[in-house]
């Protein structure tokens, strides 16, 4: 019987981490909404032109509300996604470990996979954090650059290679 | 562990990485996707039954549109999890199954299975060609039950040979 080879320690410790990071997220979410809906308020009242407030309580509770929303979203997507990409690192390493011959080959896969596949996840947690500073679209488009287009990219990439790499071993058979 | 056999490997890698693939472009081209679709409904008037009251077809390609997005957007999180649920599933299967048939029988089963977030892009698609209820129909019936079915039959038979004392050998405890 083949056997899977375990990737590198370091590689588990960072997937298990992002698993606990994940867990502790949703039950804070869940054990600390009012705390993080406060505090997401009183940052989108501190900034009232990022969120277009205008002083009229009725405009203004309609845009915070929405603000307040997005800014939940992007905690229960952080906790989604961390949970998901976890499972994945630990998945896609161990496939590049046992499948992948030459040393070069392994490393840059494991640490493509392992990079990106833990810090795409922190996107999430940092767009929701930056909502009440910067506004929702700004927060968003601050992320995707700063985290989800480098890291998802990086996954996207050694996903790619890795079953083009497993295609060819099949092939080679 | 055990190691399945590379093809079903393969597989389970190309579904997870189809799955982030589809929620990148998703969340890259969401605006340009909805215009596509919305296009793609003004073509097709007859499928989609647009009667020509401005307000009425509206609401039938707003909804349209809705069924496309959600066709995509649960290919990206149905790929994301059963290429996991495959690689797992399939890793014990190769540890734990003796019987060489049974385990061939259970590999195509998860594979067929991994396969079934295909079924949403068929749904993105048909939804536009067939009109709401006939795509969802189409999806349905001939690519999300099969291979829905598929995978339900796997991990029933995987859990079977796991329960019976003949089927699996013995997981030492605490192990």
């Amino acid at each position: 019987m083949e056997s899977w080879r375990l990737p590198p320690r370091a590689v588990l410790l960072a997937a298990v981490l992002l698993l606990v990071t994940a867990e502790i997220g949703g039950a804070s979410m869940s054990r600390y909404k009012l705390e993080l809906a406060r505090w997401a308020r009183t940052g989108m009242l501190a900034h009232p032109a990022v969120h277009g407030l205008v002083g009229v309580r009725d405009v203004d509770e309609q845009a915070l509300d929405e603000a307040l929303f997005r800014f939940d979203t992007g905690l229960r997507l952080f906790h989604m996604h961390a949970e998901g990409m976890a499972l994945v690192v630990l998945a896609t390493t161990t496939v590049a470990a046992t499948l992948a011959r030459t040393t070069v080959t392994r490393r840059a896969l494991i640490v493509l996979l392992t990079v990106g596949g833990v810090g795409y996840p922190l996107g999430y947690l940092i767009w929701s954090a930056l909502i009440p500073s910067y506004g929702v679209e700004r927060g968003k488009a601050i992320a995707e650059w700063l985290v989800w287009i480098p890291f998802g990219g990086a996954t996207i990439v050694a996903l790619l290679w890795l079953a083009a790499l497993t295609a060819a071993r099949m092939l080679r058979r | 562990m055990g190691r399945p056999p590379l093809v079903v490997v393969f597989v389970a890698i190309l579904v997870i990485a189809l799955g982030e693939l589809g929620g990148a472009v998703l969340s890259q081209l969401r605006p340009a996707t909805a215009r596509w679709a919305a296009a793609r409904v003004a073509a097709n008037p007859q499928a989609h039954g647009l009667t020509g009251a401005a307000e009425y077809d509206e609401t039938v390609r707003a909804q349209a549109v809705f069924a496309t997005e959600a066709g995509l957007s649960f290919f990206h999180t149905h790929a994301e999890g059963t290429g996991l649920v495959l690689f797992f599933a399939a890793t014990l299967v190769a540890s734990l199954v003796r019987r060489r048939a049974t385990r061939a029988a259970l590999y195509a089963l998860l594979t067929m299975g991994a396969l079934f977030p295909l079924g949403y892009l068929v749904y993105a698609f048909a939804v536009l060609r067939l009109g709401r209820d006939a795509g969802v129909e189409f999806a349905e019936a001939w690519v999300l039950t099969p291979l829905g079915s598929s995978a339900i039959l796997g991990l029933i038979g995987l859990a079977v040979v796991l329960a019976s004392p003949r089927g699996a050998p013995e997981v030492p405890a605490g192990r």
